[in-house]
């Protein structure tokens, strides 16, 4: 793939993680962490996973560490893993519904706050946070396949 | 959707990635290896939308000299800003003389050290508002536009108490951390208790543990904490808080969590006592 399709892939991602921290005064307060970046990358790896491997993975990871990240290496690990999951099962996924994929990426992004906070902020860690967390996800993950979607399929051909 | 048939995906690659992110995962938590580099990308990524931001800023300016309105508005913005201006610097102000008058009592010699007192008000360039309502790290970042010097474990003030230290800077950006970060610690006082008040990663949270049971001195909940000025880089008998709640950890520990009253969500300048 062309490096500027990786860079565009790039800055999807990254506006994801910048919408994320622009919404994230107001939503916070009401125990809510949306991961529109996440679900960005996630989207990314299920539409393209033939283009998009681990060395994608890490260095979209590193970058968002660099840009948004309070440590280096959370990000890289997050996306290398959720990338090999996404890579063994995407052909199953495909025949899955709607319903059972938007509970796969709201798990992903559940497990991912889980481990943000205990490792970052343990004093910050909530069961509701991540409850709440856990349904905001799975609509914000509709929301992104079908925008993300119309996107790839109007204006990022390759 | 499916263009491809499905393909064997080999796990080696994936685990060497998520192993050399694991290493430099723990590298960074536990050395803060990354740290300069974190904040050389952060510095980076605000002062590019500094200048996007200054490019609008001057465009919509002369937009605006065409319309009396918006100037109206702009002059009020103006006059906004010089009154926060003129709060944080009388504040500082009269830090800065309380702190001069006690110098003043000793000897002569540190005639110079007052001299050397000064206060520098910066805009707030960025804040992660993110990471300060959900995360340990609390920072922020001030706008330098004039390229002072300012150098590493200043106080940081609000107008009406501290704020935070810096800790450096990148470009013309100065990096403060506020009181409430995990990494924070700030000696306070209340009666007689003395403390280290180390930030708990809580928005408007400080907190300090005693050892013995007598340190707590019937300081309870809403009493007033101070500065205690140990330490040497915040002047003592500021106002930083209250007692919010004190907790029983053990027979002689005592938790007592302090509510600052400076928040930073409501300020977009700081003032900083410089050559304290």
């Amino acid at each position: 793939m062309k490096l500027t399709n990786h860079l565009i892939i790039f800055f999807t991602i990254l506006g994801g993680f910048w919408f994320d921290a622009s919404i994230s005064l107001l939503t916070i307060p009401f125990n809510v962490e949306p991961c529109i970046g996440l679900l960005v990358f996630c989207y990314w790896i299920f539409a393209i996973p033939e283009k998009l491997h681990s060395s994608s993975a890490f260095m979209y990871g590193l970058l968002v560490d660099l840009f948004f990240g309070q440590v280096i290496g959370l990000h890289m690990i997050v996306f290398v893993a959720t990338s090999y999951l996404i890579h063994v099962y995407v052909f199953r996924f495909r025949l899955f519904s709607y319903l059972q994929v938007t509970i796969f990426f709201a798990a992903v992004c559940t497990f991912f706050l889980a481990c943000k906070y205990l490792i970052l902020s343990p004093a910050n860690y909530s069961y509701s946070l991540l409850i709440l967390s856990f349904f905001v996800n799975a609509l914000a993950w509709l929301a992104v396949y079908f925008l993300m979607r119309s996107f790839r399929r109007n204006f990022f051909i390759i | 959707m499916a263009r491809t048939t499905p393909t064997f995906t080999p796990i080696g690659k994936y685990a060497l990635a998520f192993l050399i992110s694991l290493a430099l995962m723990v590298g960074d938590l536990s050395y803060g290896t990354f740290s300069p580099l974190r904040g050389f990308f952060k510095a980076s990524s605000i002062y590019s939308r500094l200048v996007v931001s200054n490019l609008f800023n001057s465009l919509e300016d002369s937009i605006a000299s065409f319309q009396d309105k918006k100037s109206l508005l702009q002059s009020n913005e103006m006059l906004r800003r010089e009154l926060l201006q003129m709060q944080a610097k009388d504040f500082l102000k009269r830090q800065s003389d309380s702190i001069s008058k006690d110098l003043i009592h000793l000897e002569g010699e540190f005639q110079d050290l007052i001299k050397n007192m000064d206060i520098k008000i910066f805009k707030i360039a960025s804040f992660e508002s993110k990471n300060y309502l959900c995360c340990s790290t609390h920072e922020l970042y001030l706008s330098n536009s004039k390229k002072l010097e300012i150098g590493s474990n200043l106080p940081v003030s609000n107008g009406n108490s501290f704020i935070g230290q810096t800790t450096g800077g990148h470009f013309s950006l100065i990096k403060v951390i506020l009181l409430s970060d995990i990494e924070h610690v700030l000696p306070v006082k209340s009666k007689n208790l003395f403390c280290n008040a180390r930030g708990v990663g809580k928005p408007l949270f400080i907190s300090c543990v005693t050892d013995h049971h007598e340190d707590l001195n019937g300081n309870k909940v809403n009493d007033p904490i101070f500065t205690s000025g140990l330490g040497g880089i915040f002047p003592k008998d500021v106002l930083v808080g209250t007692i919010s709640s004190v907790t029983k950890l053990s027979l002689d520990r005592h938790e007592i969590m302090i509510k600052l009253i400076a928040n930073p969500l409501d300020e977009n300048y700081l003032g900083i006592l410089v050559g304290s």
